[in-house]
């Protein structure tokens, strides 16, 4: 499935701007010369394997399905919206004006437009059941897909098997979890958290290295005098936390040291050029980071497109205080997410690690139909459009309808239970793999019954 | 079992047929006794068995029914009863040789009233999740058909059905023809498939409903007015099956039988799972809920399923300080898990200090503590420490976070006077009615009552209803701003009668910048976005104002908080302060009362609350009771069986200190504060009157933003970025290398290792340490300078040493925890 095409998509168009020169796409341009890309691989820091990854962009806040990839341009004023839809590299697939970059990257991604749910249109029950494939009810909490795949495969190197990126899905209004997590799977399972922008300045993980003056020699000996004093009481041995503050020292000692890992989270070797691609901002070079992660081992990466949906311009395009303006997707969000999206596509794929990274990227739910008397449109679960590309998946394509409004699954309708599904089979994980559950009962990883969308495949 | 007991309680059961259910016999019938009213009525009985108090099997599918008089009804094998006609008679069930009679009465078995819309149409149509979220419920409807969510508007509904697709939807002539029971029975195509069954009760309810002329909804329908579940609770072993009953009963005074159209869910799915039908099953060991929703109504039964039983010695010896210990130590034994034993007096100083003040004791304390001989040494403690400073700062700060003081979103003297009125209310111990009452009708000049900002943080009617009730009520009611609350019983009509108890409250600008003047003002209302209209301003359950009504309607809010029998506002409180002292609430999380989400020991919690609400809401008596129960100062080291616990208080569950607390405790430790830009050296996180101040420390230790109302904010777990902070961070090694540190104090003063290891463990850990900490400890030390003979050299390697073991204690699970 390796695609060498990107090339291609590069025009040489009049006026051939610096820009557009390092838009043309060679590894150089982007920041890795081809022989520090072959050193990277012989050191095995770059996946060589046959297991897949992925980059789940999580687009927190919910995108309209018919202002982005499920547009009804012949559909009334008050549903088809203010947008105009484009040609892209597909024919005959169309995307909403405010993506021209993700245009001509099309021919990569396949687009499921009948994700729908039945249950409460609320953002947290959304999160939950597209990340976990699951409903959080009777106590228990599911894993994310993430951290199943930590769980199964365990982490490649030193570098963490799962990473969240920039920070957790905050306060969205119904006070649930978010499924972000490792739920009954424990919280050792629970992804590296980066906590921090990658986008402001001077960005770099929160407190990776020992300070100078603490030597080898005194490490060693604060690990000793710890262990010692760490003895003491009896309490923390039935503690989950006691122990997963253990587990976090082990694996923070081991990211400390390993180059590789410190690498990895280094944005700043990468050349400015490459960083304003992806788009400054701290979704742009969170995707960055994640394609510098995956290449130095990482299996999963998480990028929360936003913390919130409140007080903060999002895809929660409500129409009224505290939440987002329709117009925010032509001006802020579109364009923010074009950029990122569209260069991590040409990067991997230009890097040869498409062929093995699944892409995904969606929201929560989607969003009325028609437009609301504040001009926004409200949760829509009814139906909406995910986004899978990369790894085994077959682009170019469009994988079911919706109705003539965006309402509802015309054809081949897809719940979030198949999304999850999806991502196993697309991951290489068995369907009929159990889970150490609660009480210890095991818990598949979905139901029974559950297939993935092979059309994707 | 001898035959003479058994023989005895049939004497008894024949003269006391109709009376409360014999003691003596092991099996009773549930309901006890049951009227079916009017010729559809019917019920059914389970057969359950006694232990003592205790429910402990469903027998129901072991006993044969049978009615003493069939001329008044008839018993399925399953225990359902339906009449033939007036009369009073029994019901009996046999299981075993054990025989059990319930008194059933029939009255008006001529009279076949047609069903009623809002009171059987409207449950099926629920029960089938026609008017779910999902279907048609949406607020968009479904395939051009909308109802409202669950039901809520019988007439909306009506209307809907009535005059929407004439002759279509619903065909009068030709009941079987309409569409909505066509589509859900699959017998034309339906995008929600099939939903009932044309042999069922349901569809018969629906199609001679619109036989009988389609019988509008009106107001004088009876109206639900409780709902009853049996059992209430029950004992049960792994494995176990049990049915329940669930009865409404309504404003005419009939009970009905409603199991059948009941929606049920389980609050722990690891214990006990349960099925659309009400059939629970045993999975697991511990309790659980089975909560029950009926026509917006909230009932539930407790499942216990024990673990062996434990000798009652164990429960009967146990400390018994006050109520809170008298509850725990029952549900301990209902459950079948031991208590641990007490933590001792080291680490209950420490306990006590870090949950009521968020300090560690200082080294002499600690020493002094050790050696008091009073027997009342731990009640004056507390004592002192809830009239101490550090009292104040500490509950300051936690309200602070409650009420999102910051200077993100106020002006620096706005957030200083707000939070000033907070530090003076705890400081003065404002009961919580008062306290509450000061915020919610706060007015005036923001920065001379500093209480007024909440308006100003909170601008509009919609944020003050959703942020009032998250803080006083642990009531999350956003979903219900556009839609009904769709797994609550808050409507949208609630949530904009609420909303209009706030909509009355003028801002405008006050002398200085930045200063807002609050006013109540005699006009002004919020419309409800849907129907346009105005609701009557009303505190959710509470009765609804006049809108003519010119007074300050905050002022109606604030009442009906401290109405006695407000069911949230005093359990709220109590909650989120057992919280802080425990890491859970009994009701988890500590801000999320619904009805569907039950406390864990719900005897302790209504005793809690009685005993907070006869003491007029005196949090600092609250605080006392906790502090003083037995059940605070139990060890957090588990003994056998009762390891997993973590919800029945069995043993304290350790918990890593909250991020303020930890870098206070870190400066007190090293002696070296920690700076915060704009205000005086020596300040402590806990005393920071704002969230705004930069610290990556904080932030990696989880402190809360306060931008939204929700206790989700703080985060408590443990995570890496934790651990890399600790092991590199600039905050532990930067206040060990500091000159000003108690290391560079103490190596200056030729303190001896030993002294400086007895002083670390009392300051640091709270306690002294063993030999054998003492004797590793000191080696390492001494292995450090071996060899070291150039006299500079030995004093810098001296001061790496001991830094490096004052970092390994500030890194201990032991001092990261409260334990």
């Amino acid at each position: 499935m390796f695609r060498a095409d990107a090339n291609k998509s590069v025009r040489f168009c009049d006026g051939l701007t610096r820009r557009d020169f390092l838009h043309a796409g060679s590894l150089a341009t982007l920041g890795l010369g081809l022989p520090a890309f072959a050193s990277l691989q012989a050191r095995g820091a770059v996946a060589k394997d046959a297991d897949v990854n992925c980059i789940m962009l999580f687009l927190v806040g919910a995108p309209s399905q018919l202002d982005t990839w499920d547009m009804k341009p012949g559909a009334p004023e008050e549903i088809r919206g203010p947008f105009k839809p484009i040609a892209t590299k597909i024919p005959g697939l169309q995307v909403s004006e405010i993506f021209p970059r993700m245009a001509g990257q099309m021919d990569k991604v396949a687009l499921l437009r009948g994700v729908h749910y039945e249950g409460a249109a609320v953002h947290d029950i959304g999160h939950q059941l597209m990340q976990t494939g699951r409903l959080f009810t009777g106590g228990i909490e599911y894993p994310n897909v993430g951290c199943v795949l930590s769980k199964l495969k365990g982490s490649k190197g030193d570098t963490p098997p799962n990473v969240l990126l920039p920070k957790p899905i905050g306060p969205t209004g119904g006070n649930m979890p978010h499924g972000q997590f490792a739920g009954f799977l424990g919280k050792s399972f629970d992804p590296f958290v980066l906590n921090a922008d990658p986008n402001a300045k001077g960005f770099k993980v929160p407190d990776l290295l020992p300070p100078d003056y603490v030597t080898s020699a005194r490490e060693t000996r604060r690990k000793s005098l710890r262990q010692a004093i760490d003895g003491g009481v009896a309490a923390f041995e039935s503690s989950a936390d006691a122990k997963l503050l253990d587990a976090n020292f082990a694996q923070a000692y081991r990211l400390m040291s390993s180059k590789t890992a410190r690498e990895a989270f280094n944005l700043n070797s990468e050349p400015d050029a490459v960083r304003d691609r992806y788009g400054r901002t701290r979704f742009g070079q969170s995707c960055l980071l994640a394609r510098r992660l995956i290449e130095r081992g990482v299996r999963f990466v998480t990028v929360n497109m936003f913390e919130t949906v409140f007080n903060e311009i999002t895809w929660d395009i409500h129409g009224s205080a505290p939440f987002s303006p329709i117009e925010c997707y032509k001006n802020e969000v579109g364009p923010n997410f074009d950029n990122a999206y569209s260069t991590l596509l040409e990067d991997l794929t230009q890097r040869g690690l498409l062929a093995n990274t699944m892409v995904l990227a969606f929201g929560e739910f989607g969003r009325t139909p028609k437009i609301n008397p504040a001009g926004g449109r409200d949760h829509h679960p009814g139906c909406w459009t995910a986004l899978f590309a990369g790894g085994p998946i077959k682009g170019g394509q469009v994988v079911g309808a919706s109705d003539e409004i965006g309402s509802a699954p015309k054809d081949r309708p897809v719940s979030t239970a198949e999304i999850a599904a999806t991502i196993y089979h697309g991951l290489g994980i068995k369907l009929d793999t159990d889970l150490p559950g609660p009480q210890g009962r095991p818990i598949r990883i979905v139901d029974h019954g559950v297939e993935p969308v092979l059309e994707l495949f | 079992m001898s035959s003479r007991p058994r023989l005895w309680s049939a004497f008894l059961a024949m003269f006391l047929a109709f009376g409360p259910p014999c003691l003596a016999e092991p099996i009773s019938l549930l309901p006890g006794k049951a009227h079916l009213d009017g010729r559809k009525a019917t019920q059914r009985f389970l057969v359950e068995r006694r232990e003592g108090n205790a429910w402990t099997s469903d027998l129901s599918d072991k006993a044969t029914f049978s009615v003493e008089n069939p001329k008044v009804a008839r018993v399925s094998a399953d225990g359902t009863v339906t009449p033939q006609g007036d009369g009073t008679t029994a019901v009996v069930a046999k299981v075993d040789g054990h025989e059990t009679r319930a008194e059933l009465v029939v009255s008006h078995f001529d009279v076949d009233s047609p069903w009623s819309f809002k009171n059987h149409v409207l449950p099926v149509f629920t029960k089938a999740g026609c008017n779910s979220g999902a279907c048609h419920g949406a607020a968009a409807g479904k395939a051009g058909f909308r109802l409202t969510l669950r039901g809520y508007g019988p007439e909306i509904d009506y209307d809907v059905l009535s005059r929407q697709a004439v002759g279509r939807r619903v065909v009068k002539s030709a009941p079987a023809e309409s569409l909505i029971l066509l589509k859900p029975t699959g017998a034309i195509d339906h995008g929600g498939g099939t939903r009932i069954s044309t042999d069922s009760l349901e569809y018969r309810v629906i199609a001679e409903w619109i036989a009988d002329g389609m019988t509008r909804p009106s107001d004088a329908d009876a109206k639900i007015v409780s709902l009853a579940v049996s059992p209430d609770a029950v004992r049960l072993s792994l494995g176990d099956r049990q049915s329940v009953v669930v009865q409404a009963t309504y404003s005419d005074g009939r009970v009905a039988d409603v199991t059948r159209w009941a929606k049920f869910a389980s609050t722990d799915e690891t214990v006990a799972k349960v099925d659309e039908d009400g059939s629970i099953k045993v999975e697991g060991r511990g309790e659980a809920s089975v909560t029950v929703w009926y026509a917006s109504l909230v009932g539930r039964t407790t499942v216990t399923s024990p673990s062996k039983a434990l000798d009652p010695k164990v429960f009967a010896t146990a400390e018994r300080r006050n109520l809170i210990d008298v509850h725990n130590l029952a549900k301990l034994q209902s459950l079948g898990i031991p208590p641990s034993p007490d933590s001792g007096d080291a680490a209950f100083l420490r306990r006590a200090m870090l949950d009521a003040t968020g300090t560690l004791p200082a080294a002499e304390v600690v020493e002094a503590f050790l050696i008091d001989r009073n027997p009342n040494k731990r009640a004056e403690l507390v004592n002192r420490l809830l009239v101490s400073p550090e009292y104040v700062d500490y509950w300051a700060y936690k309200w602070s976070d409650l009420f999102l003081i910051s200077s993100k979103r106020l002006a620096a003297p706005a957030m200083w006077a707000f939070y000033s009125a907070i530090r003076q209310s705890v400081a003065e111990n404002v009961t919580w009615d008062k306290f509450a009452r000061s915020i919610v009708t706060a007015k005036g000049d923001s920065q001379t009552n500093g209480l007024a900002n909440y308006f100003v943080l909170h601008r509009d009617p919609i944020d003050l209803t959703e942020s009032a009730s998250m803080a006083f009520l642990g009531l999350s009611l956003t979903c219900a701003r556009c839609h009904n609350h769709p797994m609550e019983k808050w409507t949208q009509d609630q949530y904009y009668g609420m909303a209009n108890l706030f909509s009355r409250v003028k801002l405008k600008d006050g002398a200085a910048v930045g200063d807002v003047v609050v006013l109540p003002s005699p006009e002004g209302d919020i419309h409800h976005p849907r129907t346009g209209g105005i609701m009557p301003p009303q505190p959710l359950d509470a009765k609804a104002l006049a809108i003519s009504d010119r007074g300050d309607r905050r002022e109606a809010f604030a009442s009906w908080l401290a109405q006695k029998d407000n069911p949230y506002f005093a359990r709220a409180i109590v909650n989120r302060v057992w919280h802080n002292f425990f890491s859970r609430g009994l009701i988890d999380p500590e801000d999320d009362l619904r009805a569907t989400n039950p406390s864990s020991d719900e005897p302790l919690m209504n005793a809690l609350v009685a005993d907070f609400l006869a003491h007029h809401y005196d949090i600092k008596h609250l605080i006392r009771t906790i502090m003083g129960s037995a059940v605070y100062a139990r060890s957090s080291v588990p003994v056998p069986g009762n390891e997993a616990d973590i919800k029945f208080l069995s043993h304290y569950v350790v918990k890593r200190l909250p991020a303020e607390v930890l870098l206070d405790a870190m400066s007190q430790v090293s002696g070296v504060p920690t700076p915060f830009t704009g205000y005086p050296a020596g300040w402590r996180s806990l005393q920071l009157p704002d969230t705004k101040p930069e610290s990556t420390f904080l932030d990696a230790f989880g402190r809360p933003e306060r931008e939204s109302t929700c206790s989700c904010e703080r985060s408590v777990e443990p995570s890496m970025g934790q651990a890399l902070s600790l092991l590199n961070g600039e905050v532990v090694n930067g206040k060990l290398r500091s000159d000003g540190s108690v290391v560079a104090k103490a190596i200056a003063a030729g303190m001896s290792d030993d002294a400086m290891i007895d002083r670390l463990f009392l300051s640091a850990l709270s306690r002294r340490p063993t030999e054998a900490e003492r004797t590793k400890l000191g080696s390492t030390l001494a292995e450090s300078l071996a060899g070291i003979k150039d006299p500079k050299l030995i004093v810098s390697a001296k001061r790496a040493a001991i830094e490096d073991l004052y970092w390994a204690t500030l890194t201990s699970k032991e001092f990261l925890f409260n334990h």
